[in-house]
């Protein structure tokens, strides 16, 4: 067991969770997801994200529409679909419920 | 001072330095390998590369005059390499297992369509649980499979070689094998070598040349398979063969990128030793732990049945073709050693083209079949194992194509050949049976020998000795002894050959230049029948009928052959067989024997008849209508046997036949065991006596470039 590894991995299966929570506030472009997950102190790479954001939208839960950009060719800006809110809406649940057992087990431990 | 170029990137234009360019193309070449098997992968690849368009805008509004290698990487690490997408992704690996909720997550390097070596669940190679990955089954079904199937080792080695391990995807960046151009004596192929492996430029060149230099070494007599002289002979064209295909195989380094990939880091012997050494390590560990997970999946087995039933079937299709391909790969493994053998074997009977085969077309034939027929795919598999090895990813369509082309060519070229020699083997000669005046006919023994030929050796050819023996000795004599009608001995000799045409036939056969001389009692017959390079080998045989009186003694030297009829025969050839209006008694099985012709047939002077053998012979002989069949019997007694002319025959003289037959086979088996036991008695005494003399061919000069071919 090493604890990057299970470090990475904890960071992973929250990673769709907060892409999606990013998206959810308005439309968004790869490189603000970015930023707005490091100003959470979440650092992710862009190549880790593109993958993911293509997932996503293959399955139907993002969508994107070209935005004509003023400094050069048009961007892909992501928003949510409705199943993909759904889906978010989903996730946000097993979020609580998981972060609230989490919270109950350590705090107990720490007593 | 560096270079810049202007790059049009994602509709941009872009000035960049020439190195920071080579860098920028091996990230993104690296980023498609280890996106290769995912779904969309165009997509993520043209997303990303947008986004570095972006970035690179982003520099050059900043007043920046091009892209340097600083921008590159540090554009690399925003990004991240294939290497830290990998740790980052390390989960994702894991995701069959853990995502149910979307297929879209089901994205793994093993769940693709590709196969690969699993190195991260390997006992040896990966192979069985990179199988066992690719059809969702356990591995160790795929490892019970491999362990009981007997080509399996073999299956196994080949996976190991041919398919990539899954480590190979997350690397990114691979060492390809290129030649080099900035190092060469030829073609640059030996430097190229050379840097692939990280080895002395000079290691490569010497062995391309060693086998050169040993011309000039003689190891002595052997003959022209044995391994000295397969150097002299096969090796060199060898290599020289190897160094053109390694030529046409091995793309040139023509641009930076590719030189830096030639000389690339990730490959060199230290680091395939590594990883040798990384594959074994710990083989026992797994081994036992392997050993322990089976136990659980034992248990497991029975209630996981259903399941796994389920899944298998679904993907009984996907194990058929792999097996299929398993199979097609021994296959061709198996077909690539036959076929080089196959081509060592025919260039090394080549040189006896002449002897049979007219100039002109013929000649090219055999030519085009040589090099078409047998070359090109031993060529053919050859640059496909190089490619295979060396990962060159260049389109070889164009290649497989090109190499089909020119094998049905060779077929052609075989087709036309044998269509023509057989034409030449047509027609047969006028049959003529001449008289051999003998200066002695009157002599009570008569001993038959030869002036050469080995007892063993029926086909020899020293097409390499000098210029005066540029010829061929074919030993197609056979004897026949019958019985003479009068009291001195008789000697006919009868020709025998194939032609274009009966008068051409006729022609050859007056051609045929055959010596029989008595001498005292003994009569001397030439060594062979010679075929010279002018005349050609049309079926040339011929045979010597030996008249004995009654009363009177034969004795066939050991030296004479068995009297083997090499021929070539074609389906519309002209027979050559002759029927024999006379009776003929066997010798074969009393070579060395003086043998005494009787009333009814010839006998050993100890009183068995000569034809006494545990197996008949089947003779033809002629007769007014039809042909009549005589099937020697073996009972010794030398009569005719048992005739049924196949136009009278009825089912019941056949099965009397049939049953006599059997009793006299019954008869000659309790005979024969008592011959052998005289035989046995006789040997036992003559070893207390003689050592037996051993023969041994030496060559008959002092190079050792004789063919000696007992075909």
């Amino acid at each position: 067991m090493n604890i990057e590894n299970t470090a990475s991995q904890m960071r992973k299966g929250v990673l769709e969770f907060c892409i999606l929570s990013v998206i959810k506030l308005g439309e968004a472009y790869p490189s603000d997801i970015i930023d707005n997950m490091k100003s959470a102190n979440l650092n992710i790479l862009e190549g880790t994200l593109y993958p993911l954001l293509t997932r996503l939208k293959n399955a139907e839960l993002l969508t994107y529409r070209w935005v004509e950009s003023n400094s050069g060719p048009p961007r892909k800006y992501f928003m949510l679909t409705e199943k993909g809110a759904a889906f978010y809406k989903e996730l946000e649940a097993t979020w609580e419920e998981l972060a609230n057992a989490v919270k109950k087990i350590t705090e107990e431990k720490n007593q | 001072m560096k270079k810049v170029i202007n790059i049009n990137f994602q509709g941009r234009v872009v000035p960049i330095e020439e190195t920071s360019y080579d860098l920028l193309k091996q990230y993104t070449d690296s980023l498609r390998i280890y996106f290769a098997n995912e779904e969309g992968k165009e997509e993520i690849i043209n997303d990303i590369e947008s986004r570095i368009g972006e970035l690179f805008q982003a520099r050059i509004k900043n007043g920046a005059i091009c892209i340097t290698d600083d921008d590159i990487n540090s554009i690399i690490n925003n990004i991240g390499r294939p290497q830290d997408l990998a740790d980052a992704d390390s989960a994702s690996d894991n995701k069959t297992y853990t995502s149910h909720s979307g297929n879209a997550f089901q994205q793994t390097a093993f769940t693709g369509k590709k196969l690969y070596r699993d190195a991260n669940n390997k006992i040896l190679g990966g192979v069985c649980s990179g199988i066992a990955a690719y059809f969702n089954i356990e591995p160790i079904i795929v490892r019970l499979v491999f362990i009981f199937s007997g080509i399996g080792f073999l299956a196994y080695i080949l996976l190991w070689a041919f398919v990539p391990s899954s480590d190979s995807v997350q690397n990114g960046v691979r060492k390809r094998m290129y030649r080099n151009p900035d190092n060469k004596i030829i073609a640059g192929v030996c430097s190229g070598i050379a840097s692939y492996f990280n080895i002395n430029v000079w290691i490569p060149r010497i062995l391309f040349l060693i086998p050169f230099i040993s011309i000039f070494f003689r190891w002595g007599h052997f003959g022209p398979l044995s391994f000295p002289h397969f150097i002299n002979f096969s090796f060199s064209p060898g290599t020289l063969l190897i160094y053109v295909i390694l030529w046409l195989v091995i793309p040139e380094a023509s641009s930076t990128s590719e030189k830096l990939e030639m000389k690339g880091e990730r490959v060199d012997l230290n680091s395939i030793k590594n990883s040798v050494k990384e594959e074994m390590k710990g083989v026992k560990e797994r081994v036992s732990v392997v050993g322990k997970e089976s136990a659980e999946f034992g248990k497991r087995m029975g209630s996981e049945m259903a399941y796994a039933a389920k899944r298998t079937r679904t993907s009984l299709g996907d194990i058929i073709v792999v097996l299929l391909k398993i199979f097609l790969y021994f296959l061709l493994t198996i077909f690539a050693f036959s076929s080089f053998g196959f081509a060592i074997a025919a260039t090394g009977i080549f040189p006896f083209k002449d002897y049979l085969l007219k100039d002109g077309l013929q000649n090219a034939l055999a030519w085009g079949s040589l090099i078409f027929l047998i070359y090109v795919p031993v060529i053919g598999i050859i640059t496909w194992i190089i490619r295979r090895l060396a990962k060159i990813r260049s389109n070889s369509r164009m290649m497989r194509w090109g190499f089909f082309i020119l094998w049905v060519v060779g077929i052609i070229c075989f087709i036309s050949l044998v269509v023509s020699v057989g034409r030449d083997f047509r027609s047969s000669n006028t049959v003529n049976e001449e008289k051999i005046t003998l200066s002695n006919p009157a002599v009570n023994m008569l001993e038959v020998s030869t002036s050469g030929m080995g007892r063993y050796s029926r086909f020899r050819m020293e097409p390499f000795g000098s210029i005066l023996e540029d010829t061929a000795y074919v030993d197609n004599v056979s004897i026949r002894i019958i019985k003479s009608p009068n009291d001195s001995f008789q000697v006919t000799l009868t020709k025998f050959c194939n032609g274009r045409t009966r008068h051409y036939a006729d022609t050859l056969a007056a051609l045929m230049n055959y010596n029989i001389v008595q001498k005292d009692s003994t009569l001397i017959l030439d060594k062979g029948l010679p075929i010279t390079e002018q005349d050609k080998f049309r079926n040339q045989h011929i045979v010597i009928n030996i008249a004995v009186p009654v009363g009177k003694r034969i004795k066939i030297n050991n030296k004479i052959g068995w009297g083997n009829w090499e021929n070539f025969q074609f389906p519309w050839s002209e027979n050559g067989d002759y029927d024999w209006d006379n009776e003929s008694f066997s010798w074969y099985d009393h070579k060395g024997e003086e043998l005494i012709m009787k009333e009814d047939g010839l006998y050993t002077l100890d009183g068995r008849p000569s034809n006494e053998s545990g197996h008949s012979r089947i003779f033809y002989k002629k007769s007014g209508h039809g042909k009549t069949v005589i099937i020697e019997d073996d009972n010794g007694d030398n009569n005719p046997g048992y005739r049924y002319d196949q136009t009278q025959q009825t089912f019941d003289s056949v099965k009397k036949a049939l049953d006599v037959q059997k009793q006299n086979r019954l008869d000659s088996l309790n005979k024969e065991e008592e011959r052998i036991k005289l035989q046995k008695q006789k040997l036992e005494k003559a070893a207390e006596g003689t050592t037996p003399k051993q023969e041994a061919y030496l060559p008959a000069n002092g190079y050792g470039y004789d063919f000696v071919l007992s075909i």
